[in-house]
């Protein structure tokens, strides 16, 4: 069998069984439940704090930069679990034991998580359009989808990175939070980046997240998914920078385990 | 060019102690250990807690860089060579932990195979003939959380068989089991001895060495201190016969006055429920048993036998005894 077809294999049946290990423990009622009240109650929650709040945003701003923000919690919370769930197991030396490509491995636990991650961001517009009077005549449907894709892409990349982190820290969970609120925060999904602090609005430029935001925001305004075009370029690029910085740690990692013996203590 | 050649291999942790003054300590796990394994030999690594058995298995599974020294595994070298390696090894590090929880039994032999690169429909096929070989052919679909430590441990050796190695690394592989959970591993080593792969065996039961291994190595403090077949290391201690005696409670200072009798070859105590069995070896038999006797006066005594020397009496000599 050729080397290519077994790694396509390994790729998607590690992206499947990952997800599916990370869920099990949900029903699929329950499950359907969280992926459906969960983005409803982020958007609710958001656009009416902004605009009961004090802030001039109009209420599309919250709902779309909120709507764009849900493909975090799949980018951020399920790709580091699925990674972090190998230390759980203790299941990294068994792993580190096969011939296995390891890009192939680590890319296979994000995959998933990206679907899911577009699922719940359409889920999030849904909800937007039926209860919150999102306007979206004015939008190319196909544009705004592409967003998605890239935007929910880099996201995972960032979580890819954190994923690798989280095999040399006991602290999975204060990362993610950390991060998921930084991205609330920096990302423009409920603060106008031009309000922030100069040096806020540099972090907010190395984010995932910020130019999808921007993006949507503009596509469903009116514009082509060509002004949006060199935006988007930027957002794969940084979500492939994330990749690779976390591909790296991922092998160190490795390295690492292996010179000092501490692939269980993991 | 044997299966398993290991020459001179040395591994030195170092860990840091102490919080404030942080100093670097060095651990010498294994220290210049040399030997060959056979194609189609089972053979045994045996000794004391701590004395380096796992820590040699990591080297020679890839998963741990030696200090010094080298080792070929089917003439590939450890640390330049592991994934040509790694395709041609199982291997298994006693215990429960290193499966995905939440996946069925099954899932959990896809992915791995997967991992290993098995063709699809070899998967398939071989998936439900080794649940068959390890007896988990009516609970593979239920999720592992859900298992005992024996069907972990031996879906673990199911996991090690998908890609077909030549060579198994078991590191205790039937730790903490019932008796009859250690038998039916026992039998699947025996099943996969006949089908003639290679296999390196640790473990902490004699009794299991002797009915499994046709050679052994006893280490103690990550050096070899015996390498034999287990009738030839018996044969170095049947001068010796065993006086066991059951007793309730010994004091230390009775235990050193017994250490001390000069027909007293070495003494280990093995405790039960309620009383500890004293493991006398001496060369003078059952005159031996008159004058322990009344070295034993102040203390309860029970049951006294006399028997034939056993591995684990050949061990209990060369680690001076330890278990
Ligand atoms: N990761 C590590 N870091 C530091 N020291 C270690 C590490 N792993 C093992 N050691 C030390 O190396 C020595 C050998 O340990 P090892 O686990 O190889 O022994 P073992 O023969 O497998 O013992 P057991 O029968 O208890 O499993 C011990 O002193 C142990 O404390
Ligand atoms: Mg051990």
């Amino acid at each position: 069998m050729s080397k290519v077809i077994a790694n396509i294999r390994l790729f998607f049946q590690g992206a499947v069984l990952s997800y599916i290990a990370l869920f099990a423990w949900l029903r699929p009622s329950t499950y359907i439940a969280t992926k459906v009240v969960g983005p409803l109650a982020q958007i609710l929650f958001f656009t009416l704090m902004g605009k009961f709040g004090t802030s001039g945003e109009s209420a599309d701003f919250y709902i779309i930069g909120n709507a764009i923000q849900i493909t975090a919690l799949s980018g951020i919370y399920g790709v580091t679990f699925s990674l972090a769930g190998d230390r759980w197991n203790g299941t990294l030396p068994y792993l580190f034991g096969t011939p296995a490509n390891r890009m192939t491995m680590f890319l296979g636990r994000a995959v998933i998580h990206i679907i899911d991650g577009m699922f719940g961001v359409l889920i999030g517009f849904t909800w937007g359009v039926t209860l919150l009077g999102l306007d979206l005549s004015n939008t190319d449907p196909w544009a705004l989808i592409l967003v998605i894709a890239v935007t929910t892409f880099s996201t995972s990349g960032l979580g890819l990175m954190l994923g690798s982190l989280s095999l040399i820290t006991r602290n999975v969970m204060f990362i993610n939070n950390t991060a998921y609120f930084l991205l609330l925060v920096l990302s423009g999904s409920n603060i106008a980046i031009d309000r922030l602090p100069s040096a806020l609005q540099a972090i907010s430029n190395v984010l995932p997240l910020t130019r999808g935001i921007a993006s949507a925001r503009a596509i469903i305004d009116g514009a082509t998914f060509r002004d949006v075009r060199p935006a988007m370029l930027e957002e794969i690029g940084i979500g492939i920078i994330y990749i690779m910085f976390g591909y790296v740690l991922f092998r160190w990692i490795e390295v690492l385990a292996k010179r000092r013996g501490t692939l269980e203590a993991m | 060019m044997n299966t398993i050649e290991v020459r001179d291999l040395r591994r030195i942790y170092k860990t840091t102690v102490g919080v404030v003054r942080r100093k670097i300590k060095e651990v010498v796990a294994v220290d210049g250990i040399t030997f060959d394994v056979n194609r189609g030999e089972l053979f045994g690594l045996l000794g004391p807690n701590g004395a380096g058995k796992t820590t040699m298995i990591k080297m020679l599974t890839t998963l741990l860089i030696p200090t010094d020294g080298t080792a070929n595994i089917l003439g590939y070298d450890v640390v330049h060579q592991a994934n040509a390696i790694r395709s041609r090894i199982g291997f298994i590090f006693g215990g429960e932990r290193g499966l995905y929880w939440r996946l069925s039994g099954i899932d959990n032999l896809r992915y791995f195979a997967s991992l290993y690169h098995v063709d699809p429909e070899v998967t398939m096929k071989r998936i439900p003939q080794l649940l068959e070989l390890v007896g988990l052919s009516d609970r593979g679909d239920e999720k592992v959380e859900g298992y005992s430590r024996g069907m972990k441990q031996r879906l673990h050796i199911a996991r090690t068989l998908l890609h077909d190695p030549e060579i198994l690394f078991l590191d205790e592989p039937t730790m903490g089991l019932d008796p009859v959970g250690g038998r039916e591993i026992r039998q699947v080593i025996r099943d996969l001895q006949s089908e003639k792969k290679t296999i390196l065996l640790t473990t902490h039961y004699m009794f299991e060495a002797d009915a499994l291994c046709e050679r052994v190595a006893v280490i103690d403090q990550g050096r070899i201190v015996a390498l034999d077949t287990p009738e030839a290391l018996k044969q170095g201690v049947s001068d010796l016969s065993v006086i066991e005696i059951e007793v309730f409670g010994v004091p230390e200072e009775v235990m050193n006055q017994i250490r001390n009798l000069p027909f007293v070859d070495t003494v280990s105590v093995e405790d039960l429920d309620q009383k500890q069995a004293l493991h006398v070896h001496s060369a003078k038999g059952s005159e031996a048993i008159p004058p322990l006797l009344s070295a034993l006066e102040s203390v309860r005594v029970g049951k006294v036998t006399v028997r034939e020397p056993t591995l684990e009496d050949a061990y209990v000599r060369l680690v001076g005894g330890k278990v």
